[in-house]
């Protein structure tokens, strides 16, 4: 993965910055999809890219920064190769959103915001995705699981490589 | 148990069909054929449609849906964009992601629609950042729309040109009420505006802005094809057609529900989803998303619509339907709400930033069994203040859950404070 | 023009006018801390709640423009009940560290909770913890827990400057103001956001635990650092005269003017007083002969000047006068030279290096009076041309105020040959300089803040400044000395014996046309447009 302390888009990914930044009528209204598309080139958002970024919309890194730690989906910090995402809103809750929670901290042995040793797993905690009728449910990096139980979540975790 | 009257699905009619996401069965099932109708409509003609059909936003305000469109200042030469919220994320509510996955056509066939009547050439749908799948599926759909010649330049002949830009939020509750939706888009924090102006005269990038909810949009083609006395006659005096419900929590069948807009709140739970699994009583119910405030088990019998719900000191909010069972703690409910708005504040307005993290604190502290003798009434006194303070709405819909589950629960948390705290 | 009632009292205000601002003008306070007239409206700290009648919620003044007809009440129960409410918001997660806070006598948090909250606290939670004593830069120091985040310094950064350094991070009660991590706060104004800080979360570096802001004195003055003349209020330590180490001005604030500065003042105006207090001063007149520095009194100290003037005849005298003096200063010393016929007079000593200058209030210009100096006629030679004669023996008493020209934009070279080429070189200032420490006489001057006067910008504006200590030693205003200096000449002068600036103003307005009908009293606070 490219180095996200040293960022530089390619030639293409430019190509592409320029084109989200013509959809708006003011480039910066694509400040979020350029910072996701950085976040999926290098892996994590890095202080060094917030500043990169800034300099193809010609702010301020200072408001770059606020845009990039407002946002829950953002990392500033490399996460694992998998992010495991458990909803612990209302629902979930009701139909036992913790014992999932438990149960992955325990499989992971790690805690909640922690990734695993081997840089497999990133475990979050999350607001409502909006799965209620799934609930138990948790956002695997893209994919949302749904009507979790102990045994469910074992076979998940299995597939993550 | 009674039988469910029969509505007549429009919003869900395609869902259980395989392929509904298509141009195809979207086009087979009548679909595309209210827009050659509207293009041929004055832009006038098609807002006065849906003021007499009575729609009203299916986001969470219920602001009349014809009447929105009329603020867009008239004459005006400016650029006018249509923006869609789809950043569903009200706790208990996932319609909006279903109609993306389902029946993505019926959205952008909607957004036309309104866009004429607005003289808007640019519509941009904001989807929040966790709807992966609804945004590749909504992104081919669009995808297959320009290729048909549905969306871009000269519209079927028409001379109406109009765009679609697909958004993706980044994680951010408030980013669904709607001026926090537009400084989102535009690049920032998704901190609200403050009003006036209102996004109608100054929005999106400045310009006046109309924002409804997918639902709501999703409505206009069934309205301009059947006319707006039939989708009138759907609902009641003050709202036209059906609407969607998200039912989740202790209830047997979850999901979304189709029906009345005047349904009552015990045939939602009971006869469309199946009543309380396990045969346990059913203790408690937030109707309209978490911001709502919650009702009783023997308060039920409320019909859904605005007036209704009003009447029973709760609101519609997103139809958000949360079902608790007789096992559910509901201080522990409470923490959990309280967290979800400590932590979703987006810290603009003092009173919600500082009482949301403040209210959260003490109600884990009061499950934790640290409470003291003050902490019912702080919170209420607290909330209660604080409410009506702030630039955007978020607030009252925190008071909501806070308010309600101490007045109407009160033992229950009394119960886990220290006699000698 | 709108026209409507606040707390029963009728007002007519410009259209577009906030209920904040038409409440002023009404003579009531409505409290507030986000709003700065400066700045665009943010609405954030919901403090500036009133009633306006048919309107079902209280509402935010900053935001609610008045309207004819409005009917506007800041006293009812529930706007006092929903500003305590606000404070009490404001004070949740505030460390309340009054006692070691270096804004607590200034802070708008104790002043509106005196006035408006008086609430029993109820918080016994743990606050959240925020990053405290972080230098921002050269002059700003943050502490993040006692922001309440009004976003003023953020929008100042933005919107003033343009500079865009500070932002407002993460979201909810974890909010916080702070730079992009690594850069520093070192715009040319960046001062300013301490001034618009209404709490302890931005405080000076210099300034911080000098002196406690209760013992601070304080004098309506015109900065003196370049030819905008910004208003200033400086503030001194004399109370308390251990504290500050000893040195009595502490800081220097900006003073509102909308025709000079708006609410602003750079950086350079704000922190470039210390020379006022330093000891380079010159604190009596000293007359040096051979090798030996001889103090003298002013009696004597005038008298060798005046003889000297009176030795050699008009044409071998040149006047080095300064931009740095005042009107009146300036008018002393034209009436002197006007007298004895001296024409070898200029101002016009080139600096070093260019100044900077910028769109905002910098000029390039470092001087606050170039405008008096050019209106009263001081330069009717050249700078090189006087200091050629000096070194071509023609001109052989030269008298230089302020300048060091050893450190100037003429070629030292020159400099050096013209000194040693005058027989008699009288230095008047403030304060030594390597120019001063090779004169035969020096004659110490007040400093601008330890006398009145008037500068005059580049504008045209002309602008009192007050006496805000008293000077140092034995130094005295230019004017007075030059006054003395004129009596000492003998002769026929029709000017009466001046007491006061003021009077040598009354002068300048009677003689110089561009001046003419002004007085202290008509100036003002703001100041006055020179007649073109």
């Amino acid at each position: 993965m490219p180095d996200a302390k040293r960022p530089e888009f390619t030639a293409e990914q430019l190509d592409e910055v320029r084109r989200l930044q013509g959809l708006y009528p003011d480039k910066q209204g694509a400040l979020l999809p350029v910072l996701r598309l950085a976040q999926d080139v290098f892996g994590y958002v890095s202080l060094q890219i917030e500043e990169y970024v800034a300099g193809l919309f010609e702010m301020s890194p200072a408001h770059v920064h606020e845009v990039v730690t407002f946002y829950t989906l953002f990392f500033q910090q490399p996460p694992g190769r998998h992010v495991v995402s458990v909803c612990h809103n209302l629902s979930c809750h009701l139909l036992g959103a913790k014992s999932i929670v438990d149960h992955l901290t325990q499989r992971l042995g790690v805690e909640v915001g922690e990734t695993t040793s081997d840089g497999r797993v990133t475990l979050l905690t999350v607001e409502c995705l909006c799965a209620c009728e799934q609930a138990p449910m948790m956002q695997v990096d893209d994919r949302y699981e749904g009507l979790l139980t102990p045994e469910k979540v074992d076979r998940i975790l299995e597939g993550l490589l | 148990m009674s039988v469910p009257v029969t509505v007549e699905k429009i919003f869900t009619r395609n869902f259980d069909r395989p392929g509904s996401h298509t141009l195809g069965v979207y086009r087979e099932t009548g679909g595309y054929t209210a827009l050659p109708k509207a293009l041929g409509m004055e832009p006038a003609a098609i807002t006065e449609e849906v003021k007499q059909s009575n729609l009203r936003g299916l986001g969470g305000a219920a602001f009349p849906t014809g009447m929105k469109w009329s603020f867009i200042p008239k004459g005006s030469t400016a650029p006018k964009y249509l923006v869609i919220n789809a950043d569903e994320g009200e706790p208990g509510t996932f319609k909006d992601r279903y109609l993306l996955e389902r029946d993505p056509h019926a959205l952008i066939e909607g957004m036309i629609i309104a866009a004429r009547a607005i003289d808007s050439h640019t519509g941009f749908v904001y989807i929040r950042g966790e709807y992966v799948r609804p945004w590749e599926i909504f992104s081919g759909a669009v995808k297959e729309a320009y290729d048909a010649g549905l969306l871009g330049r000269n519209i079927q002949g028409s001379g109406f040109d109009f765009d679609i830009v697909v958004h993706r939020g980044a994680g951010a509750y408030i980013c669904g009420e709607e001026t926090g939706l537009l400084s989102s888009l535009e690049g920032k924090k998704g901190w609200p505006k403050i009003k006036p102006p209102f996004p109608a005269i100054k929005g999106a990038f400045g310009q006046p802005t109309i924002v409804n909810n997918v639902e709501t949009i999703a409505a206009v083609p069934h309205i301009i094809n059947r006319g707006a006395a039939w989708f009138a006659g759907l609902g009641t005096k003050t709202q036209g057609g059906t609407r969607l419900y998200s039912v989740s929590g202790h209830v047997v069948k979850p999901g979304v529900v189709e029906t009345s807009v005047s349904v009552t709140l015990r045939s939602l739970i009971y006869d469309h989803c199946g009543g309380i699994p396990g045969g346990r009583r059913l203790k408690a119910v937030v109707p309209g998303g978490s911001s709502a405030p919650i009702l009783t088990a023997d308060e039920i019998d409320v019909t859904m619509d605005a007036d209704g719900l009003k009447a029973a000191g709760t609101m519609i909010g997103s139809a958000g339907v949360i079902v608790m069972d007789e096992t559910v703690s509901i201080p522990e409910a409470l923490m959990v709400v309280a967290r979800f708005y400590a932590h979703e504040s987006c810290g603009q307005c003092t009173p919600c930033r500082e009482s949301t993290g403040w209210i959260y604190k003490i109600s884990h502290r009061i499950v934790e069994g640290k409470g003291r003798k003050d902490d019912l009434d702080t919170i209420l006194d607290v909330a209660k203040r604080g409410a009506g303070t702030t630039i955007c709405a978020f607030y009252d819909g925190a008071v909501g859950p806070y308010v309600s589950y101490i007045e109407k629960f009160r033992e229950e948390f009394e119960a886990l404070i220290p006699r000698d705290a | 023009m709108p026209k409507l009632t606040i707390d029963g009292k009728e007002v007519e205000v410009a259209p577009g006018t906030n209920l904040i601002e038409a409440a002023r003008q009404a003579g009531v306070e409505v409290p507030h801390y986000c709003y700065h007239p400066g700045l665009s409206i943010a609405g954030q700290c919901r403090l500036c709640m009133v009633d306006i009648e048919k309107n079902p919620r209280p509402q935010i003044g900053c935001n609610t423009q008045a309207a004819d007809g409005m009917v506007v009440h800041t006293q009812t129960e529930r706007v006092l009940e929903t500003r305590k409410s606000i404070m009490e918001f404001h004070l949740v997660n505030h460390p309340l560290d009054c006692p070691v806070c270096d804004q607590a006598g200034e802070c708008w948090l104790q002043i509106y909770y005196m006035r408006h909250g008086l609430y029993d606290p109820r918080m016994v939670d743990e606050k959240v913890h925020k990053p405290k004593a972080v230098p921002l830069g050269p002059h700003v120091i943050l502490d993040a827990e006692r922001c309440i985040l009004c976003s003023r310094c953020v929008r100042f950064c933005d919107e003033v400057t343009g500079t865009g350094e500070l932002g407002i991070f993460n979201r909810g009660d974890h909010s916080e103001i702070g730079l992009f991590p690594g850069k520093t706060l070192e715009n040319k104004y960046s001062g300013n956001v301490i001034d618009i800080c209404p709490v302890g979360a931005l405080t000076d570096r210099e300034f911080r635990f000098q002196v406690r802001v209760w013992y601070l004195d304080t004098a309506r003055s015109v900065c003196n650092g370049c030819a905008r003349g910004c208003n200033i209020e400086v503030h001194t330590s004399r109370r308390r005269v251990h504290h500050n180490q000893g040195r009595r001005l502490a800081r220097i604030k900006p003073r509102h003017n909308p025709d000079v500065n708006r609410w602003w003042i750079c950086d350079d105006g704000r922190y470039g007083f210390r020379w006022i207090d330093d000891d380079t001063r010159l604190l009596a007149p000293v007359r040096r002969a051979n090798g030996k520095d001889v103090q003298l009194g002013w009696d004597e100290a005038v008298a060798v000047l005046a003889e000297a003037l009176r030795r050699y005849r008009a044409e071998e005298i040149g006047i080095l006068a300064s931009p740095q003096m005042s009107n009146e200063d300036l008018f002393a010393l034209q009436r002197i030279a006007g007298r004895l016929g001296i024409r070898a007079v200029d101002h016009r000593v080139p600096p070093r290096v260019p100044g900077d200058e910028d769109h905002l209030l910098i000029r390039a210009d470092k001087h606050p009076n170039r405008r008096g100096a050019e209106l009263i006629g001081l330069d009717q030679a050249e700078t090189r041309a006087i200091l050629d004669g000096a070194r071509d023996r023609r001109i052989k008493l030269l008298w230089i105020f302020q300048h060091d020209l050893l450190d100037s934009g003429l070629p030292t070279a020159d400099v050096t040959a013209a000194l040693a080429g005058a027989e008699m070189v009288v230095f008047q200032g403030p304060s030594a300089n390597a120019t001063s420490a090779g004169a035969h006489l020096v004659l110490p001057s007040a400093a601008y803040v330890e006398r009145e006067g008037t500068f005059t910008n580049f504008q045209g504006r002309v602008q009192r400044f007050r006496t805000v200590v008293e000077p140092l030693g034995e130094a005295a205003a230019d004017w007075d000395i030059l006054g003395r200096l004129g009596r000492a000449l003998g002769g026929e002068d029709p000017a009466p014996v001046a007491t006061r600036a003021e009077q040598v103003f009354a002068g300048l307005a009677g003689q110089v046309p561009a001046f003419s009908g002004m007085t202290y009293r008509g100036l003002g606070d703001v100041g006055l447009m020179v007649k073109a």
